[in-house]
């Protein structure tokens, strides 16, 4: 008896092991984004079914996976037809060959913000529809920081006052090793990644990361260091952890973490970064936006319901209510340009430089990444370990 | 082997594997800390978070967007399927190396061991393209189906799991077998009334091996199910971690909490089959 | 005699079964010219056949069903590795070559009179459709299924304004489609192509169709690319076509590239220059996980094996809590622990010892914290496979020797342990070896860190042979190298495998040993 169940069993689980299953199918858009996404895209999805009768099916793949599925299953055909992602992932996805170029009438064009449509443009095409751009900027606690320091003397002022490390608080905080967050203090002074050439081209043998604008910035992260402000092993969950808890005054992060502050209550505001030397501290901008697959089979569908449904400012203010990012239609962006948390963002943003997308940019972030650690944990001279990693990168650029 | 300790020797032992209980448990306590923690940072600064809230566990209950309580379904019964499986499929390959003596045996028993230490970067792609072949002959072997994801953990069956059951089936004695199979049995048939019986730990231990690797795989059932009410949980936590700078620590915390829960069940009741003195034969050397 | 009768012709009706689905499928792969596939089925099914035939195999005859999915699912991948690493597969060079022709041939150019029609769609009741366009000149011309267009004069019969709002909304037989119906026939629409002349008419977005032309042509005959536009021709380099002037078109495509990877790899400075100090970290990595864990999980096990202890069940049990928890999350949350200025390990020994250790940051002290991570995430295994292996070893053994006054640690040394090593040595190699390979732990807690100060070499003080190979495939230049990874994996493995014979060859002298028992 006990063995019958037991085969029975059995049989009944192998029997509930078939199941359903989809994929890129004609007359349909099916769209990838990341979990933060989904909810927003399968709304919108449904009311663009509800308008034109297509059916829209969004799923949800994990961010750091979307590229990477994508090129493996388009081109057997398993691809989605729409994929949402940073602008920094053409340059690898053209080379591929997966991105299908997007046209959009001038009128159309007019109504988004310029930098966010060159983010997404390439060899002279665009290749993303931009909805969101996004920028580090600086965060502080207001209940420690009343009034946001202008330059980044003062800043070091404020952040001293307030750092002790004993009692486990800190002033400021920039997360390391990591060349993304630390750009604006080497942009403020003129260091670049990638110099361009007389027609606006990148030039990625044009290394910028050590010229005098960048070790001005390199000697001003040691001062951080030595004048006890900056720590070692300051990653990205140390530096959210201790400014939720209110632990840290100021930080310079980006839209991202604001879930978490939200949720931890902390009295938050946001600002531009402040000048150094009296310059301009740049960051990276960011943009946001939906991509086609040159293997979708339904290209000009995806493009109407890019052009004709996402890019109006309903969607748009849709999509930035989940987003908390600066909308990158100008609609949307006037409606919403009230709220301190994009304002201080948009600030921010509007002082940035878009990251680059060349896929040259894979081999820069690594050199510069341990550039930044041995500067940090004392090991090596800023200028040296900037030329090493301008070294570096050229020659691995060259070598192939 | 084992004698009745002084009072000071079982203090000894005990405490013993009390530090190292301490020292197993302290980061699942942390973890535990997390998911009861509401600013979703993965490690607070004090082990009692200062915002408490149960929050992520009722979300893990109720989310829509991320079920969950379907996902730990779907990991049980992926695991225990290739676990059943492995067993019964090493244990028949296991059988064959220790009874009988073939050319090939030895070399046999080294390539297994050598063919499982190939890095499997690349074979996620080459498998997604063997079952998306499949799939279009024969639906349910391909891709996004549980059947075959099953089937590409059993390729593994035939590994180190040989082995193990190899070593423990070479202390049973073959004197049983020998009188079984004078009395007309086969081989087949005593492996399975005499072997499998008295190999009941080395089986459980192969079954609990297989099922937490299986259950905590997520690179192979990521590129193979692409639908969401078929992940694993492994799978579906990923979509957390992979977010861009990923804040919801809480909620895959208490996902990794309760994740756990079927398996510390599991090994607790298979605990029973870890019983020794069974290879001692009924029959007198 | 009734019991061997039964089993035999079964056998046979199983295998005539097997036999007629896999000639079936046989036929069905080689008409889909799957040769490869129908090839390996064939060899595959003949030899089960003999297996199962064959008195001389009955062994093999065990092993058939884990066979199968080893071959499939293990030695398959295998040689798929082996295949791309002769190929530039990676970033650039993802599509075959077909389809980067196809790409190519598909995209269009709009020649300077190129001019754009409006057009107007309509549908009739069998879902035919007929297209309109419209100049700029406002002349009107019908599309056909035929694809050549035909101009039609407005004042045309055809045409119909049912409602007489001035809109034409019928032609002929034809309903018009508004702009709802026409998004939802946009993928019908954008497959139709009309000739006028010598160019052609497709639909370019919602409302218009515009004239254009076919921009490349390939020549399979002199294996190049023609730009129709401006006649440049493009050869094929290396898979990329290539242009005289060095003008390189995008995408490019995967082609063989023989033994360029692995002479990369050996030529390269940057892996051949920290190549020694890597190689040796990574031996002592993977020998130090192997004892630390089966050490612990050795002493715990028998610990845990004593009848006499009580609550044993519940100590094994919360002893495989590492073994439980998604490694992802255990490496953070480590890694949080060793954090120089936060983390709880240094603050405990601030509080006791009045020290601090930089342990991600200094280049000994982070292989220290692995190794501790390591043993953290290991232990349990050992624990689990050594219990497994315990149940194994007859008590009169040990019965015997003490009654001969041996102590527990003799019986321990000379009983115990021999035994145990004999079943569980290859499962120790078998755990040096994923080690060797393990970099997820180094990538979670260490990322390879701490650098090196150093010109030359992205190598960090932590990096193992693969986690830093695979780096440099996967962060180089040209974006992601699968072609160079598989060399790298290929390299690798013959490493492994060479350091693993060794290691079996050694334990072969143990399993003599513990025949007499």
């Amino acid at each position: 008896m006990k063995k019958f169940l037991t085969v029975l069993l059995v049989l009944v689980m192998l029997l509930g092991l078939v199941s359903m299953v989809s994929a890129s199918e004609a007359g349909k858009l099916l769209i990838w984004c990341d979990e933060t996404r989904t909810p927003v895209l399968a709304e919108a999805g449904k009311d663009f079914t509800a308008l034109y009768g297509v059916p829209v099916e969004v799923q949800e793949v994990g961010f750091a996976d979307i590229r990477s599925k994508l090129t493996t299953t388009a081109p057997v055909g398993e691809g989605a037809d729409l994929i949402i992602g940073p602008h920094d992932w053409i340059g690898e996805l053209i080379e591929n060959g997966l991105l299908e170029p997007i046209s959009l009438f001038t009128e159309l064009r007019s109504k988004f913000v310029p930098v966010s449509l060159e983010a997404f443009t390439y060899g002279g095409k665009l290749y993303g529809l931009p909805y969101a751009t996004e920028a580090v900027a600086l965060f502080y606690n207001k209940d420690l920081v009343p009034e946001p320091p202008a330059t980044f003397e003062e800043l070091i002022t404020i952040a001293k006052g307030l750092t002790n490390r004993e009692k486990g608080e800190y002033g400021f905080l920039i997360q390391m090793p990591d060349p993304y967050h630390s750009f604006p203090l080497l942009s403020a002074t003129g260091g670049y990644i990638f110099g361009e050439n007389p027609d606006g081209t990148t030039n990625p043998l044009d290394v910028g990361l050590a010229n005098e604008g960048a070790i001005r910035g390199a000697n001003l992260l040691l001062r951080l260091v030595q004048e006890g402000i900056e720590v070692p092993g300051a990653d990205y969950q140390t530096v959210t952890g201790l400014f939720n808890e209110g632990k840290l005054a100021m930080m310079i992060a980006g839209p991202w973490t604001l879930g978490g502050i939200k949720e931890a209550g902390i009295n938050y505001g946001i600002t531009k970064i402040p000048t150094i030397d009296g310059q301009v501290a740049k960051p990276f901008v960011g943009v946001n936006g939906f991509m086609i697959s040159t293997f979708s089979e339904n290209k000009l569908l995806a493009r109407t319901f890019l052009t004709e449904f996402i890019a109006t400012k309903d969607i748009m203010l849709k999509l930035y209510e989940k987003a908390t990012r600066p909308p990158a239609f100008l609609p949307a962006l006037d409606e919403v340009s009230a709220n301190p948390d994009i304002k201080g963002i948009a600030i921010s943003a509007a002082d940035g430089i878009p990251m680059p997308k060349i896929p040259e940019m894979a081999s820069v972030w690594g050199a510069w990444s341990d550039a930044l650690e041995l500067i940090v944990n004392e090991k090596l001279e800023p200028d040296q370990a900037m030329k090493n990693a301008a070294e570096q990168i050229k020659k691995t650029i060259m070598g192939e | 082997m084992y004698r009745k300790h002084s009072f000071a020797g079982a203090f000894i032992r005990n405490l013993f594997v009390w530090i190292f209980i301490a020292f197993a448990i302290f980061p699942f306590i942390w973890i535990f800390s997390a998911s009861i923690n509401s600013s979703n940072t993965l490690l607070g600064q004090t082990i009692i978070p200062k915002n408490f809230t149960w929050s992520h566990y009722i979300e893990f209950f109720t989310n829509k967007q991320h079920p969950f309580g379907l996902w730990i379904l779907n990991s049980i019964k992926v695991s225990g399927i290739t676990a059943i499986f492995t067993v019964i499929l090493a244990a028949l390959g296991a059988y064959a190396f220790s009874r009988f003596r073939f050319k090939g045996r030895r070399t046999g028993l080294l390539s297994l061991l050598l063919v499982q230490m190939f890095p499997q970067m690349l074979a996620m792609v080459a498998i997604y393209l063997l079952l998306l072949n499949i799939g279009k002959y024969i639906s349910w072997l391909g891709l996004n189906h549980h059947i075959s994801l099953i089937m590409v953990y059993l390729g593994g069956a035939m590994g180190f799991n040989v082995w193990l059951m190899k070593g423990y089936f070479d202390t049973i004695s073959y004197s049983l077998e020998e009188s079984a199979m004078i009395d007309g049995a086969t081989h087949f048939q005593s492996f399975i009334r005499i072997i499998l019986p008295l190999a009941r730990p080395i089986l459980a231990v192969i079954f609990i091996l297989q099922f937490i690797g299986t259950y905590s795989d997520f690179i192979l059932a990521s590129i193979l199910l692409s639908s969401k009410e078929n992940y694993t949980l492994a799978v579906g936590l990923r979509l957390f971690i992979t977010g861009q700078y990923s804040t919801r620590w809480g909620a895959f915390a208490a996902a990794s909490i309760i994740g756990a829960f079927p398996i510390m069940v599991i090994f607790l009741l298979l605990q029973n089959q870890l019983v020794s003195g069974l290879t001692r034969g009924g029959v007198k050397e | 005699m009734k019991k061997f009768l039964f089993p035999i012709s079964l056998k046979i009706i199983i295998l005539g079964i097997l036999n007629a689905l896999a000639i079936w499928s046989v036929i069905i792969l080689i008409f889909d010219s799957h040769y490869w596939m129908g090839g390996i089925l064939i060899l595959g099914v003949v030899f089960i056949n003999y297996i199962f035939l064959s008195e001389k195999a009955y062994p093999f005859r065990y092993m058939v069903p884990g066979l199968i999915f080893l071959v499939i699912m293990v030695i398959y991948p295998i040689f798929y590795t082996i295949y791309v690493s002769f190929t530039n597969y990676g970033t650039g060079h993802i599509l075959n070559k077909e389809q980067a022709i196809e790409q190519f041939e598909n995209q269009v150019y709009f020649p300077k009179d190129s001019v754009s029609y409006t057009f107007q769609a309509f549908k009739n009741d069998s879902g035919e459709i007929k297209i309109i366009l419209f100049s700029p000149e406002e002349e009107a011309y019908l599309c056909e299924n035929k694809k050549i267009i035909v101009k039609v004069d407005l004042s045309d019969p055809r045409f119909i304004d049912q409602d007489k709002d001035g809109i034409i909304d019928q032609f002929d037989n034809y309903k018009k489609l508004d702009k709802i119906q026409t998004i939802q026939r946009l993928n019908e629409l954008q497959n139709l192509r009309f000739k006028k002349d010598e160019y052609i008419i497709k639909l370019t977005n919602l409302t218009e169709f515009k004239v254009c032309n076919k921009k490349y042509q390939f020549d399979s005959s002199l294996d190049r690319l023609l730009d129709l536009e401006n006649g440049k021709v493009y050869h094929n380099i290396e898979g990329y076509f290539v242009s005289e002037d060095g003008e390189r078109l995008t995408p490019g495509f995967r082609v063989k590239i023989g033994f360029q990877n692995f002479t990369k790899l050996i030529r390269s400075q940057q892996i051949s220059g920290p190549f020694l100090r890597v190689f040796g970290w990574t031996f002592l990595w993977a020998f130090l996980s192997v004892i630390t864990t089966f050490a612990l999980g050795l002493t715990l096990a028998i610990i845990l094996n004593d009848p006499y202890l009580r609550l044993r069940k519940i100590y094994r049990t919360l002893l495989i809590v590492p073994y439980s928890i998604p490694f992802f999350i255990s490496c953070l949350i480590w890694r949080g622990f060793f954090n120089t200025e936060v983390g709880i390990v240094n603050r405990i020994l601030n509080n006791f010892f009045q020290v601090i250790i930089p342990w991600l940051q200094d280049p000994i002290w982070a292989k220290v914290a692995l190794v501790v991570v390591n043993l953290w995430l290991g232990f349990p295994y050992m624990m689990i496979i050594t219990l497994g292996a315990l149940q194994s070893i007859p008590s009169e053994l040990g019965e015997a020797a003490s009654i001969d006054g041996a102590s527990r640690w003799q019986q321990f040394k000379n009983i115990t342990f021999p035994l145990l090593l004999v079943s569980l040595a290859p499962l120790l190699i078998g755990s040096f070896a994923f080690n060797f390979n393990n970099f997820n732990v180094i990538y979670l807690v260490t990322q390879g860190r701490p650098a090196i100060p150093g010109a030359g070499t992205p190598a960090g003080a932590t990096d193992i042979l693969i986690s830093y190979t695979y780096r440099l495939a996967f962060e180089g230049v040209r974006g992601n190298q699968w072609g160079l990874a598989s060399a790298v994996s290929l390299i690798i493995f013959i490493i492994v495998a060479v350091i693993s014979a060794i290691g079996f060859r050694y334990t072969r002298s143990l399993e003599e040993v513990s025949k007499n028992v």
